[in-house]
């Protein structure tokens, strides 16, 4: 299957090259940066970014060119202010939200396929984008769900050449070959540009000694295509499809009372979207946007234990939205936006209850931008979210920008984000066969208590069930207040100090207690939790070949309930044998939070030669990996795994106009951590080239 | 300077309102001592069904009163106070045996706690053990990603044994050799506890 694929790719690349080879013409030298970028993300209208009201980032190709990036986590890692999470994939920290309340979106429309609520970032391939735009704050009064931390929007590149190829190989140390090729054409009225990705790795192994390895091997491909259709002066079809699949292979080990567990694991993934899209432009300033997207993931992971019969888990989720937006441009000072649509959900997997469960929902969202004056910009938004389970959700959010002069930009947004409980939150049926406890998802909780009841499985409630009721959403309230100076021309700087509030976090708990001494549990909305800190970063421009920008996060989260605990006294920790009460100052907070990060980039570049050279650092101070002295909370020092910076260099040098060579190291100094971050591979090196033609 | 010269003189004084007070005097066998409970098998694990492990179904009885294991055919005396098995605890009363025995978790430092509460007991019952079952909502919290139950740190179990006296008990491990730092290696159900009993009937542990 493989030699076919790889033997596929060679051709397809041979015949983009032998068809466009004749064509003498100039690269694509990604020499040209745009000052004043346009970003969608943050009102869901096209903007300049210095006029977007809300704190938003931009990682433009060229940058992820000059890193050397291939996944969109590599890509992320290195953004000031982002964190990456390993748990369940690769998942991003923003703002100190766990993974899950970062909405992920491909040109506007939603990725599905969260596993413990992280979206794998690994996932999704560098390969064929324009832009990164990251949204900090929430969201939900345009976006609804999921979007409490942020949003991250990944634009792909929109066919704009008559006719151009590029051709990318890369390897990597642990076997890890990328191979992109891509095609853009634009005849007539027609357009499309075509992405096709092979990212294929042997994985790599901490504990030699051990039988299973620490991350397996794997191969994964991705199509993408986005195509465009002139229809009419005042019309344009589009449509952009996106297929994605990964084949997994393996043996992961486990210890357990001193013995080591054999896991061999054999999975696929697959995932696929498609868009299309119709944009009619009334009348000028006013466009109407319909859109229809459907997509679907599917994972299938089949996993021995020793001998015992292989298990097969099989997870299944189908999201489909019908959606139109107005976006009417009003005299010279305001402009309107208003949006409703439809959204279905399926999931079917194994511990679902039925095996199948769809739910529906509409939305309808109204923005008005005033510029009240040419130095105050003001935006307020607000959705209405209906759900045929946990009713409505209302997302009213503000923000102002101030221009005092062309130097200087303040922002300030008060906004609400909500994120709905998930199918397995609804609709768990599972008893666990060997440790027989219970959980059951919120919905139909009192029908599967009474099944338990009826067959003599119930000794008692712990509470009554006839009270329990449907989970509701998360949500949450955030400030923002931040802006950005231009100082000089060869110095920029911006800050953003951030506070948000979450409420209603949902948590199992236990309702019942069993006759088999276990308790059947069920969700609730329970926590409370508040992150709080700075983001800021510096950008120098000494002088014109060379580059530094300065990055760092001040990051403070913490559970409201602990910090009550520990005013009241009634938290304790064992220190040296002995039980003493924990001291408010010494709570850490959230796990796997880091208190100081920063990100440091220099990038050179030598004009006769065009060698871009770029050295990056990241640095997270240390965090909490997991409770030790048996409260739960962090607060010893052996619970934190130790801060640490790690230090990438890539090398990028230009050979004629089409030819592209790079090589650089990941990682430089080998930073390892085996027992507490597996994710640290160690020392990577990497070269490749890149081979563009056309026009 | 002048705080830290009279700080002798208010030690001195609380010492002597130390020994002031009554309670020494009334117990003629003097202080209670602290007991230890070392390496108490509670149903170690024998092997593996699907990945996870099993224990053999053995529940170790125990006697506060004299600090040692009872045989499992003494279950149905007042033998026994305590019961272990797995994270499982039960006592001599109600729906587990024929004693008085009944108990309560205390949120507390071990030491602070100088006499058990005249109400609140609870004993193990057909809708529930005494000393609740499950993280968190008893004496341990379960932490699933390093896969370690450990003792909830200011929990103090308050035990009316078989015979209605009173001790208070503190788990200190629940891994064999009492490790400082239970990991992956560790061997799991082996108890290790420290209790006072006061052998008087009364409720004073001081």
């Amino acid at each position: 299957m493989v030699q076919i694929i790889i033997t596929w790719f060679c051709r397809f690349s041979l015949v983009l090259l032998t068809v466009f080879s004749a064509q003498a013409q100039p690269a694509d030298t990604l020499k040209h940066y745009d000052l004043d970028p346009v970003v969608v993300t943050a009102t869901r209208t096209a903007k300049v970014l210095r006029d977007v009201p809300t704190p938003t980032a931009i990682v433009t190709a060229a940058a992820a060119h000059e890193q050397g990036a291939m996944r969109l986590a590599d890509l992320l890692a290195e953004q000031p202010g982002l964190a990456l999470v390993h748990d369940h994939g690769t998942g991003l920290q923003l703002q100190g939200f766990d993974p899950a309340y970062t909405l992920i979106l491909i040109d506007g429309e939603p990725v599905v396929g969260r596993e413990a609520g992280t979206l794998d970032l690994a996932r999704l391939t560098v390969a064929g984008i324009e832009r990164i735009e990251v949204v900090r704050g929430p969201s939900s009064s345009l976006y609804g769900s999921e979007a409490l931390a942020g949003v991250v929007n990944i634009i792909t590149r929109r066919p704009a050449q008559a006719l151009a190829a590029r051709v990318q190989t890369r390897y990597e140390t642990h076997e890890t070959v990328d191979l992109t090729a891509e095609a853009e054409v634009v005849q007539g009225r027609f357009g499309g540009t075509f992405v096709a990705n092979r990212y294929q790795s042997a994985g790599y192994d901490l504990f030699p000694a051990r039988a299973g390895v620490t991350t397996p091997r794997f191969t994964d491909h991705t199509w993408q295509t986005r195509l465009a259709f002139d229809l009419h002066e005042t019309t344009d079809l589009g449509l952009t499809a996106r297929w994605a699949h990964q084949e997994q292979q393996g043996t992961t080990s486990l210890l357990q009372a001193g013995q080591e567990f054999l896991f061999e694991n054999d999975g696929t993934r697959t995932d696929w979207s498609l868009t299309p899209r119709l944009v009619h432009r009334l009348r000028p300033g006013v466009k109407l946007t319909a859109l229809g997207t459907v997509s679907r993931y599917q994972t299938d992971l089949r996993t021995q234990v020793g001998t015992d019969a292989p298990e097969r888990v099989r997870f299944d989720q189908h999201y489909a939205k019908a959606e139109a937006q107005l976006d009417a441009v009003l005299g010279l000072r305001h402009r309107l936006l208003l949006g409703g649509g439809v959204i279905s959900e399926q999931v079917e997997a194994d511990r679902i209850r039925d095996a199948q469960q769809r739910s529906y929902s509409g939305f309808g969202f109204i923005q008005h931008e005033w510029l009240a004056a040419g130095w105050l910009d003001v935006t307020l938004s607000a959705r209405l979210d209906a759900h045929n389970e946990y009713g409505t959700r209302f997302s009213p959010k503000a923000a102002l920008l101030l221009k005092p002069n062309d130097a200087l930009r303040f922002r300030a947004s008060v906004g609400t984000g909500f994120k709905a409980p998930t199918f397995q939150q609804r609709y768990l049926d599972f008893i666990n066969p060997v440790a027989g406890y219970a959980v059951f998802g919120s919905v139909d909780v009192q029908a599967r208590l009474q099944r338990l009841d009826d067959s003599g499985q119930i000794l008692s409630y712990l509470l009554d069930p006839s009270t329990l009721t449907t989970v509701q959403p998360e949500t949450s309230v955030a400030v923002n207040l931040g802006g950005e100076a231009d100082v000089t021309p060869w110095l920029g700087v911006q800050a953003n100090v951030f506070r948000n509030n979450v409420r209603d976090l949902i948590e199992a708990a236990p309702v019942a207690r069993l006759t088999n001494g276990q308790n059947a549990f069920t969700y609730f909305n329970l926590r409370r939790i508040y992150t709080q800190g700075v983001e800021a970063e510096v950008t120098l421009r000494p002088s014109a070949p060379l580059t530094l920008a300065l990055g760092y996060q001040y990051l403070d989260a913490k559970d409201q309930e602990v910090v009550e605990a520990l005013e009241a006294g009634t938290l304790f920790k064992r220190v040296e044998g002995r039980d003493v009460r924990v001291r408010p100052g010494e709570y850490g907070g959230l796990m796997n939070r880091s208190r100081h990060s920063g990100t440091l980039r220099l990038r050179y570049r030598h004009a006769a030669l065009g060698t871009v050279a770029t050295v990056r650092g990241v640095y997270r101070s240390r965090y909490g990996y997991a409770d030790l002295n048996g409260n739960l909370i962090l607060d010893a020092d052996a619970e934190y795994v130790p801060g640490y910076w790690l230090w990438h260099a890539t090398l990028t040098h230009p050979v004629g106009d089409r030819l592209t060579l790079q090589a650089g190291v990941i990682n430089a100094f080998d930073e390892t951590n085996p027992t507490q971050v597996p994710s640290l591979s160690g020392r990577r090196w990497f070269a490749g080239l890149r081979l563009a033609v056309g026009s | 300077m002048k705080t830290l010269r009279f700080l002798p003189l208010l030690a001195l004084t609380l010492l002597l309102a130390a020994c002031d007070t009554t309670d020494a005097n009334d117990d003629p066998t003097g202080t209670i001592q602290v007991e230890m409970a070392t390496d108490i098998p509670a149903d170690p694990i024998v092997g593996l069904e699907n990945g996870r492990p099993v224990g053999a179904g053995i529940i170790t009885y125990y006697n506060l009163r004299t600090n040692t294991m009872v045989a499992a055919s003494d279950s149905n005396t007042t033998n026994w106070d305590l019961a272990l098995q797995g994270t499982t605890l039960r006592i001599n009363g109600g729906t587990s045996g024929p004693g008085q025995g009944a108990a309560q978790v205390v949120t507390g430092a071990f030491e602070e706690l100088m006499a058990a509460p005249a109400d609140g007991y609870a004993t193990d019952s057909e809708t529930g053990y005494a000393i609740s079952t499950g993280s968190g909502t008893g004496w341990y919290n379960y932490n699933p990603q390093a896969n370690l139950v450990t003792p909830i740190p200011g929990r103090v179990l308050v035990i009316r044994a078989a015979d209605g006296t009173y001790a208070k008990v503190r788990i200190v491990s629940y891994y064999k050799g009492n490790p400082a730092t239970p990991d992956a290696s560790s061997e799991s159900r082996y108890y290790t506890f420290e209790y006072v009993h006061q052998p008087d009937g009364s409720r004073r542990f001081e």
